[in-house]
């Protein structure tokens, strides 16, 4: 089992220390940075940073050194991104935090992204995302979006005021086995259950996992709209994706 | 505060006592926010979008809180876009069963340079329909009922305007930046609450979602505790700051700024909350909307009036704008329980 000074780079030694506090993602997390190598663990630092400039500069400079575009995204980027994600999650930071992690990842998949397209990386699976109708507050939809693609995700934006055929024409069009759902008004929340009707309706229910969420979302609510799962932020809206997959969150 | 022998009041009185946490003859009940629903459009043939834009038919809706629900104040404003509309934000109208909003993907202004009040941002349609609202509510009901106005700050301001991505990352990129501004979209702020105070308003609410669900309170010290207290010297009438989700990380700066009352969410407990504030401000709230206003009976609605007045919450109400389809049973429930609770504690 690796231990904490197994980890080369000073940040996220102390990253972990400070923040992380869940034994099991406390061991995760050694395990996953100390068998990485250091110019993983350097880009990861700069992204929890939020220092897109320098996870720019790294990523070009470790695919030059011939390192794998798949390892550069998993063992830098994505792992950074758990690190992010339980921060977030515990009140360590915020969305302005987030969003510039986001902005560093951002960076470092604009190299990346062409690379695995062009060599035929396989996502794990293909999400729909959208505001239900009415809806346009769409920053913890992208918070979720962010970190499904960081997960591995392949994922369909549907973007704001998404209606019903929308959503379904989407999943009919990518074959996709999940759909995700927000919603921040109290207006607009009984809108993922009319959605939810929609694919009862059109004979498609049984063809997609439903997750919903949203400030105002509970998981008695989603219950009650009949989705197959809530996730209360982004960090769980990736584990219940996975969990639809039966893969480890 | 309420204490045995106060004579009746008004619920102008009610409210207006209860901003300034003097004496009640019973908690007074309002929302800050919105009161507006479907059923109460359906009721006085006052219909959203058109209710949020014609001052009659504002003031008809609005006056329904008082009429119908027996709240103590009465609010026009039942969105958080009059003014956002009249500086130039695009629009989503919507329909009857939706609040309007702002296409915020397509923000006006991209760096500090871009902010300006425009001349006519009184004249407006969309801010003068708030107006001429108070104007009519105010010989209506004025007498008798504490009207209150509201004006956006410049935080929620700043969503609308640059766009929330962009504007929080403004605020973590550049703070000289962010704070400028904010102090020249609070012009917009001081503007829009002056004008309701000469209209007749009694009190206004300021939101301003710095909600800790998206910033820290380090962040409303940083940015808005300074702002705030200065719009309670520059605004002569009290003040209501309403902020959604969790706050208590920051209601002691709030407390700090002088405000008459803050509006505060059910994600905070009422007792926590009334610990923190310790008799500097007011407290209103926190009737749960989506969970319990929205999704249950009277009977939980009155669980939660008990707890906020067991706490010693000062003034009782929603703890935002009512979801438009809540059942107006459930909205009399709040001044019900209210009744019965002052009731039971004077016959004991």
């Amino acid at each position: 089992m690796a231990d904490l000074q197994d980890i080369s780079n000073e940040k996220i030694r102390q990253e972990i220390e400070e923040f992380v506090e869940n034994p099991d993602e406390i061991e995760r997390n050694i395990e996953t940075f100390a068998r990485v190598r250091p110019l993983m663990q350097e880009i990861a630092a700069a992204l929890i940073e939020g220092d897109d400039g320098t996870v720019d500069a790294l990523t070009k400079q470790a695919l030059e050194d011939k390192i794998d575009a798949l390892e550069i995204m998993d063992d830098g980027l994505i792992a950074a991104m758990g690190v992010v994600g339980i921060k977030f999650r515990d009140n360590y930071i915020f969305v302005p935090e987030v969003l510039a992690c986001a902005r560093a990842m951002k960076a470092g998949m604009a190299y990346i992204e062409p690379i695995l397209s062009a060599s035929g990386v396989e996502p794990l699976a293909t999400v729909i995302m959208g505001m239900v109708k009415g809806d346009l507050h769409d920053i913890g939809k992208n918070l979720c979006i962010m970190m499904l693609r960081g997960s591995g995700f392949n994922v369909v934006d549907l973007g704001v005021d998404t209606s019903d055929d929308e959503f379904i024409d989407a999943v009919e069009e990518h074959s996709a086995p999940i759909l995700g759902m927000s919603a921040l008004l109290t207006t607009t929340m009984p809108n993922m259950g009319k959605t939810i009707e929609a694919f009862i309706d059109a004979d498609m229910r049984d063809d997609v996992k439903i997750m919903v969420g949203g400030a105002p979302v509970t998981q008695e609510f989603a219950d009650d709209m009949g989705a197959d799962a809530y996730g209360k932020d982004a960090l769980e809206c990736v584990a219940v994706a996975k969990g639809f997959l039966s893969v480890q969150a | 505060m309420v204490k045995e022998q106060i004579k009746p009041m008004t619920s102008r009185e009610r409210v207006l006592a209860g901003l300034r946490r003097e004496p009640v003859d019973r908690t007074p009940v309002c929302n800050p926010t919105s009161v507006a629903t479907v059923e109460l459009m359906d009721l006085v043939d006052a219909h959203f979008p058109e209710a949020n834009r014609n001052p009659e038919m504002m003031a008809r809706l609005a006056a329904t809180g008082y009429t119908e629900i027996g709240f103590d104040s009465i609010m026009p404003v039942f969105s958080i876009i009059q003014e956002s509309s009249a500086l130039g934000c695009k629009m989503q109208w919507e329909q009857k069963d939706n609040w309007p909003t702002v296409r915020m993907r397509e923000p006006i202004w991209r760096d500090v340079e871009d902010v300006v009040i425009p001349n006519d941002f009184l004249t407006h349609p969309d801010t003068a329909c708030v107006i001429e609202c108070i104007k009519i509510l105010k010989k209506e009901y004025g007498d008798d009922v504490a009207i209150i106005g509201k004006t956006m700050g410049p935080w929620t301001l700043g969503y609308h305007c640059f766009g929330v991505e962009p504007f929080l990352l403004m605020s973590l990129d550049d703070p000289g930046k962010t704070k400028l501004a904010l102090e020249r979209m609070k012009e917009a702020t001081i503007q829009f609450g002056m004008a309701q105070i000469e209209a007749g308003a009694d009190a206004l609410t300021v939101p301003d979602h710095a909600t800790g669900d998206l910033v820290s309170g380090e962040y409303y010290d940083r940015y808005l505790k300074d702002m705030h207290a200065e719009f309670v010297d520059l605004l002569p009438v009290p003040l209501i700051l309403h902020i959604c989700g969790r706050t208590v990380d920051r209601m002691n700066s709030i407390a700090e700024t002088g405000i008459a009352a803050f509006h505060f969410d059910s994600k905070n407990k009422p007792q926590e909350s009334m610990d923190i504030i310790e008799d500097r401000i007011s407290l209103v709230g926190n009737i749960n909307n989506p969970e319990t206003l929205y999704a249950k009976g009277p009977d939980a609605v009155r669980d939660e009036v008990c707890a906020n007045l067991d706490a010693g919450v000062h003034m009782v109400g929603p703890e935002c704008a009512i979801p438009l389809q809540t059942a107006i049973e459930n909205l009399t429930a709040i001044p019900n329980a209210v009744k019965e609770w002052h009731s039971r504690r004077e016959s004991h």
